[in-house]
């Protein structure tokens, strides 16, 4: 192998290294620089094409197969929303106007709800995320609330968490935490994600809300339902 | 046997998302377009899971419905997107240098898409130039003119001696 042998193959590969070219590599100097450069290069390559991928990719990707299909897909749409709901004693409500309601179970709702998976996401995950502190934007927070139409309530009211939730498609949700005076709420904001309809969901300690608004809904989790109920007053 | 079909896949999807969403990426240049092709992608594979026959093929085949998806949103603007790039919107938070890695990823916006996607495929697929060649439909020769040609443009880069120097040292 000469020089311009070693070159030309350099260039189509900085990292193959085999038998004829070490041997080059060992005897000649200017082609041993080459070869270190070439590798540099490659690296701040590889570097700069890795760009940075959006959080829970994969898990949205499940997610949206196990919503396209049920049937084949029953029991990963099962693992993936229902059965950790059901596994922790949730039970779903479908409101049926002011204080009734007709207790039905998480299958019954179907794993195309996005509450169900959401309120899933946020009981498996939040304790974490709260821990870890991570921030989202504020803008595109205010921004969501606005298109949905709700107030961002203010008074003794401050944001503990906001972030995306990896469980709505194509990273439209929102994920926001408030300390209330009535205690810690989460709110997943879903602009563009239309919700069929009301659906009250009870866990032992916890209390879920998703309402459609607009072009989309939200999601209120709260400690109980007359919390929760206080704290729609505040948004709407 | 139906288990097994969904644990495989969803073992795949983990495996692959996150390079099929880099490769989309700098096919499209958009970070919400290109995560719609990864479903896009993944929704195909679905439908098709069960004329997968050999499981090592799974990369290559993952890539070649990508590469697909894009043509077909982008048929109708054909247009080269190259002018119309926007590099402030990548955060530059996995980098150690922002500054010299920027200047790379300017270089692969630059190079023509038929110099950047070879080397991309490389870069981040592992592919070897015969894989690459399979993938694009053109020779492997072909393959080989174009990463080399691809590159050179980076070593004709202004301050590259400084660029890799530095992280030489
Ligand atoms: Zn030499």
């Amino acid at each position: 192998m000469n020089c311009m042998e070693l070159r030309r193959s350099l260039l189509v590969n900085p990292r193959l290294r085999d038998g004829d070219l070490q041997t080059h590599l060992a005897e000649c100097a200017a082609c041993s620089a080459f070869a270190r450069q070439m590798e540099s290069l490659e690296s701040r390559i590889e570097e700069a094409a890795r760009v940075p991928v959006p959080e829970a990719l994969d898990e949205r990707v499940l997610l949206r197969q196990s919503m396209r299909r049920p049937a084949r897909f029953a029991m990963l749409a099962l693992a993936a929303s229902i059965t950790l709901a059901v596994g922790l004693g949730i039970l779903v409500v479908h409101e049926r106007g002011p204080g009734g309601g007709e207790i039905v179970s998480g299958v019954a709702l179907g794993s195309e709800h996005p509450a169900v998976a959401a309120i899933s996401y946020v009981l498996d995950n939040e304790p974490q995320l709260l821990e870890e502190g991570r921030r989202g934007d504020p803008a595109v927070m205010r921004g969501a609330f606005a298109r949905l139409g709700l107030n961002l309530p203010a008074n003794g009211v401050t944001v503990r968490y906001l972030g995306k939730c990896p469980v709505v498609p194509s990273g439209t949700g929102e994920h926001v935490v408030l300390d209330t005076p009535v205690g810690r709420v989460t709110l997943i904001l879903v602009p563009e994600q239309p919700f069929t309809s009301p659906v009250v969901v009870a866990d032992r300690d916890k209390t879920a809300v998703a309402r459609a608004v607009r072009t989309g809904g939200y999601i209120l989790i709260a400690d109980s339902l007359k919390n929760a109920r206080q704290i729609e007053k505040m948004l709407m | 046997m139906f288990e097994g079909g969904k644990s495989r896949f969803e073992r795949v999807v983990r495996a692959f998302s996150t390079e099929l969403y880099r490769y989309a990426y700098w096919l499209c240049r958009d970070r919400f377009v290109a995560e719609d092709l990864v479903q896009e992608t993944f929704a195909r594979a679905w439908q098709a899971w069960e004329k997968l026959q050999d499981e090592n093929a799974v990369k290559a085949w993952l890539y070649s419905i990508l590469r697909n998806e894009h043509a077909r949103l982008f048929e109708r603007k054909r247009l080269d997107r190259d002018d119309e790039q926007d590099l402030g919107e990548i955060p530059d938070t996995v980098s150690s240098n922002p500054h010299a890695s920027l200047e790379i990823r300017e270089a692969i916006h630059s190079l023509p898409q038929s110099y950047r996607e070879p080397l991309l495929l490389q870069v981040l697929g592992g592919f070897s130039c015969s894989e690459i060649a399979g993938l694009m439909g053109i020779s492997e020769g072909a393959v080989m003119t174009r990463l080399s040609r691809a590159r050179l443009a980076f070593r004709q880069l202004p301050g590259w001696d400084v660029m890799t120097r530095k992280k030489a040292s």
